[in-house]
């Protein structure tokens, strides 16, 4: 038996021997009705300090919602991104919901949610543009951030043989202001994260084609918490069947006046 | 009849282990004959500006192939200077049974692209350290332990390597194996390696120092304020156990141009510790800052834009060549990792893991190499 065990992965087992399934992360957040959420209140608009200090943003709402499908409270903890993991780890939070990008280098050491949202590189042109895709921007004039990852991206495709000017500018809103009120360029390579504030504040802009580089924002938990992870994989699923998911977006990035288009 | 069969059958063992022998010896001086990664021809730098430097990040890289490409890349860069890293621990894991292998390919590929190697030397052997204690603790009884390694390091890599840097960050709890920093102790150490590299190879630049920049307050847990801990260095009578001043000259959000200002940490921060140099009767005496730069990490709260980050650097790289003629060099934090760190080290890198070159490398290419966009 223990031999044939060890042939099994961990789930498998798990369901054979239900005392392997115990999840002491999710009994704890239910035997206290709490569940602890380590973020870094230094990222707005998905985690900051209002005037009185709280922990407020899109994050901070979505732990809220999560943790109020499951009849328990969300604890906001503040930690310092890059000590997240080991506060994780020491067991001082239960997860970590602060635009934490998937890093499938530490699936060994925690157990991710599916992406709530996605941050990384997106094709961002005007609403009358008729660019569509990637390769419409062959013989474009496209911006980028100076130094940023659109700019390594560009030169990358650059190098890889798409006829492109590429144009940088020093700031996001200098890049977007070459698009939309100069029209320097036709074009722009933003993170998604800027691209949909912009559209927030009304600007006529739009993203086509997937992101060129995906990065995804996932809810982080301990590798033992089994339970916990399909819960909040249900919960996940839940707030977005009743399209709660897409109200906070809203509430913290602004209406979305033009539909994405990413085919 | 059956001894006779059993025999053979001995004697046909015996050929065939002598037959796997001959093949693996074969192998063998095949492989000492021709490096599995070639060195390639000798390399020159081709550059506009002699004093700009990169640290490389060496130590966890095991292979070859990676080590070259690392160093060919800061070769294709233009930047003539390098500092790496060469633990102790790495290469002396037990007393006096020595491991050269990785620091050999360093030196070789580094060497075979013409760049000048800085050599950092630290991290103690278990052997050589209490236990319980971490590989950044020395205690003064194992100095001589350390300071033997060190001549012998100097000695193997004579022609190679003409710089060493003893110790780094010494002004740090966390560098100084969580005890509390100590000048005069860090002093003594350069007392006991000094005399010993120098009788194998006088021509080696011994660097000291490698202080963090920090305005810790007196008494802290963490660290002694860099300034007040050249000081005492000084005033424990460091001058005659070093040639080379090493600074670490982070910019944080301020631009390279910042004033000095003993209650900000800046990139010009290095102009006070040279002055505390030069208050010291050491003017004549070279600098090198071996570590340094700007970040761009969305969050870090050190960091500033990526354009930033571009137009500091080079900024910095030409202040240097121009306006620091004590500077030799001016060696920024970092080339690449091996692997991402997931931390906001990951953006201070001039190439990805993957060797993708980052925007900063290029603009530092085009800048060093005259190259138009």
């Amino acid at each position: 038996m223990v031999g044939l065990l060890w042939l099994l992965t961990a789930e498998q087992s798990a369901s054979l021997l239900p005392f392997l399934r115990r999840d002491a992360t999710w009994q704890a957040i239910q035997q206290r009705g709490v569940w602890r959420v380590g973020l870094d209140p230094s990222f707005p608009p998905f985690e900051m300090l209002d005037a009185n200090g709280a922990p407020v943003g899109y994050d901070v709402d979505l732990a809220h919602a999560v943790a109020a499908t499951w009849g328990v409270r969300a604890e906001i903890v503040a930690v310092g991104f890059d000590s997240l993991p080991d506060t994780l780890k020491t067991g001082k939070i239960d997860s970590i919901v602060s635009a934490y990008p998937y890093d499938e280098r530490l699936t060994q050491d925690f157990r991710f949610s599916a992406p709530y949202f996605d941050a990384g590189l997106r094709i961002a042109v005007p609403i009358d543009s008729p660019i569509r895709a990637l390769t419409d921007l062959t013989g474009r004039q496209v911006g980028v951030e100076w130094g940023s990852l659109g700019d390594m991206v560009g030169r990358r495709l650059q190098r890889n043989g798409m006829a492109m000017t590429l144009t940088p500018f020093e700031t996001p809103d200098a890049l977007i202001g070459a698009l939309l009120d100069t029209r320097q360029v036709e074009a722009i390579l933003l993170d998604a994260v800027s691209l949909r504030q912009a559209q927030g504040r009304g600007l006529s802009l739009r993203g086509v084609d997937a992101p060129l580089e995906s990065v995804p924002y996932v809810i982080v938990m301990p590798q033992r918490a089994y339970a916990l992870q399909e819960q909040v994989a249900a919960s996940l699923q839940q707030l977005q069947a009743r399209g709660e998911l897409a109200k906070l977006e809203e509430r913290w990035f602004g209406a979305q006046a033009i539909e994405e288009q990413t085919e | 009849m059956m001894q006779r069969v059993t025999i053979l059958r001995n004697r046909r063992l015996l050929l065939v282990l002598i037959g796997v022998a001959g093949v693996l010896l074969g192998v063998w001086v095949t492989r000492s004959m021709f490096p599995a990664v070639p060195l390639g021809p000798q390399q020159t730098v081709y550059t506009r500006n002699p004093k700009i430097g990169i640290h490389t990040r060496l130590t966890d890289e095991v292979e070859e192939q990676k080590i070259k490409r690392s160093l060919e890349m800061v070769r294709e860069m233009g930047a003539p200077w390098v500092v790496e890293y060469f633990p102790w621990a790495y290469i002396e894991n037990e007393p006096g049974r020595y491991n050269w292998v990785h620091a050999d390919q360093v030196v070789a590929h580094a060497s075979r692209q013409g760049l000048t190697l800085i050599a950092r030397l630290g991290f103690v052997p278990q052997w050589a350290r209490p236990k319980e204690t971490t590989p950044l603790y020395l205690d003064e009884g194992n100095f001589d332990d350390f300071a033997r390694f060190a001549a012998l390091f100097v000695e193997r890599y004579r022609g190679k390597i003409n710089y060493v840097i003893l110790w780094n960050e010494p002004n740090l709890a966390l560098e100084w194996g969580y005890a509390a920093p100590d000048a005069a102790k860090y002093t003594a150490l350069l007392r006991t390696a000094y005399p010993l590299i120098k009788a194998v190879a006088p021509e080696v630049q011994v660097l000291a120092g490698a202080l963090a920049p920090t305005l810790a307050p007196p008494g802290s847990e963490f660290g002694v304020d860099d300034l007040i801990f050249l000081q005492e260095m000084y005033d424990a009578g460091a001058a005659d156990y070093f040639d080379v001043l090493a600074i670490h000259a982070y910019g944080w959000h301020f631009d390279p141009d910042s004033p000095p200002d003993p209650a900000v940490v800046n990139f010009r921060r290095a102009e006070l510790l040279r002055a505390i140099m030069v208050k010291n009767g050491d003017a004549a005496k070279r600098a090198i800052i071996t570590e340094g730069g700007w970040n761009d990490h969305p969050r870090w709260t050190r960091a500033v834009r990526p354009a930033q980050r571009i137009a500091y650097t080079l900024r910095a790289y030409e202040l240097a060549q121009q306006e620091w003629p004590w500077l030799d060099a001016l060696c920024l934090w970092v080339f690449r990792f091996p692997w991402d760190q997931n931390s906001y080290q990951d953006y201070f890198t001039f190439v990805r893991t993957d060797f993708e070159p980052k925007p900063i490398y290029t603009e530092v290419q085009r800048y060093a190499r005259n190259l138009t966009p």
